[in-house]
């Protein structure tokens, strides 16, 4: 019972952790996405780059990079918020991507006729495509955001005390590690099931209304 | 049978919004639409060879021939969908020269002087058919949205789909959608419309309630540049028929004549060949 209420006090910080990093993401992936697709090249190889980067190395080795590495000597981040900056960038990356598969299946068409009907481009993304892109991003980001809120787990690391930080408390004080850890799982898979029902809940509702 | 909307011959939004003054609107006879030696490649292909035809106020041209001519790619042309190699085109007034880049306001005047209606509709799917018509009203002519709603449903009305409003796109047939398109299009008070081959994507049935608005459009005394393969359409309805084959014009000329006494073999082939069918 006083393992629960302890591993209770991690869950506030995973779902802060997992909220903050991924709206920051989603919205930091929206400007990478469009400078993937930029004109400029130079812009592109850039964004491109740095797609690469923070997909290709695992999110424990960003976190110790900025926790370590830039908090070290210059500015020292607070865990939390080393963590969140760390993972925002990595689903940054992840959402342009999801984005940019996600334009692709938005009809040329639709582009062409809000063109001829004289809308700017900011019009045209924002009433046009933007809700047509997102509506068919949808599944990969909840998909996506589940990872995420596994992998904040890897804040625990650098002093977050969010549910697997707790877990592992728990586990080097009371030698009976296999329960907690069990718990701890049911505990991650309870948080990822309001993600998948909101995901499913408003894929659906979008659907109804454009149905064939 | 389905019940074709009647539409009034209204008074006519060929209209002097403050845009089309300042470029200066053009005299009834003089030509509203002016294309000369219009060329468009993509990369060594080219699509369009030196056209030239010009349109008059209030005229119906259809432009036909076989698939791959040039046609769309024409029309598209017209509204800088698509933007031409060389040669110019003229729309109400204004130059748009091929090669060059145009202005931000130039193409935003040309695009509220000409309407457009596509093959397959591309009405956005995430809106309601009232928010399809109203939406560039609001976004492009700044009208608040009452007056935008206004006259979206006054046009709904016009297509006969007023009833609809409220639904999303793919509750209407392909023939409705086409109608609510053609609403659409109309919603800026375009002083031309442009339909690609608006009822290639129909079944007959259903092409028939759209030929029956644009039509009335025609009669109504819009300016109008109809690429079809509605042969009955073009001889009917248009006042000229434009015979494009190749990337070329290969024959003009008024519709009926044209259509029943056509002058080049090639031509006669096409029409031989579509009637045939």
């Amino acid at each position: 019972m006083e393992a629960l209420t302890q591993l209770a006090r991690g869950v506030p910080w995973t779902i802060a952790l997992t909220l903050t990093s991924f709206l920051l993401g989603a919205l930091l992936g929206l400007g990478l996405c469009a400078l993937r697709l930029s004109s400029s090249r130079v812009l592109r190889a850039l964004a491109t780059g740095a797609v690469l980067l923070l997909r290709s190395v695992p999110p424990v080795v960003w976190l110790f990079i900025i926790f370590f590495g830039i908090g070290f000597g210059y500015v020292q981040l607070p865990s939390f918020l080393a963590a969140m900056l760390g993972l925002a960038l990595i689903t940054a990356a992840n959402m342009a991507e999801i984005y940019r598969g996600a334009l692709s299946g938005v009809h040329r068409g639709q582009t062409e006729a809000a063109i001829a009907l004289g809308l700017s481009p900011r019009h045209r993304f924002q009433d046009i495509v933007g809700p047509q892109m997102i509506r068919i991003a949808l599944p990969s980001a909840a998909t996506f955001a589940i990872g995420l809120l596994k992998d904040t787990s890897v804040a625990s690391l650098i002093g977050v005390q969010d549910v697997a930080f707790q877990v592992n408390a728990l586990a080097q004080r009371s030698f009976s590690g296999t329960g907690i850890f069990v718990i701890a799982a049911l505990l991650y898979i309870a948080l990822s099931l309001p993600i998948a029902a909101l995901a499913r809940w408003t894929d659906l509702r979008l659907r109804a209304k454009v149905a064939r | 049978m389905i019940q074709t909307p009647i539409l009034k011959p209204g008074p006519r939004q060929d209209g002097p919004h403050p845009d089309h003054a300042a470029a200066g609107r053009p005299q009834p006879s003089a030509p509203v639409v002016r294309i000369e030696n219009l060329v468009k490649r993509y990369g060594a292909y080219v699509a369009l060879h030196e056209i030239g035809f010009e349109l008059k106020s209030g005229e119906v041209v259809a432009i036909i021939g076989p698939s791959g001519s040039g046609k769309s790619t024409l029309l598209r042309c017209v509204n800088q969908l698509e933007q031409p190699d060389g040669g110019c085109i003229t729309v109400a007034g204004q130059r748009f020269e091929g090669g060059k880049e145009h202005s931000r306001a130039a193409l935003d005047t040309l695009r509220r002087t000409v309407g457009m209606v596509f093959q397959s509709f591309n009405l956005f799917p995430h809106m309601t058919i009232l928010r399809n018509v109203s939406i560039a009203q609001e976004r492009v002519a700044g009208r608040s949205r009452k007056d935008a709603e206004d006259r979206a449903m006054h046009l709904l009305a016009r297509v006969g789909l007023a009833d609809k409003a409220g639904q999303y796109p793919a509750r209407c047939s392909g023939g409705q959608q086409q109608r609510i398109a053609i609403a659409r299009a109309l919603a800026l008070d375009p002083q031309i419309m442009l339909f690609d081959e608006p009822t290639s994507a129909l079944d007959p049935e259903l092409g028939l309630e759209v030929l029956a608005v644009m039509r009335e459009l025609a009669e109504s005394g819009m300016t109008m540049i109809v690429v079809t393969h509605e042969m009955r359409f073009a001889e009917n309805v248009s006042d000229r028929v434009v015979v494009m084959a190749d990337g070329r014009v290969i024959e003009e000329g008024p519709s009926r004549e044209l259509m029943r006494d056509p002058k080049t073999e090639r031509t006669q082939r096409f029409l031989h060949a579509v009637r045939d069918r």
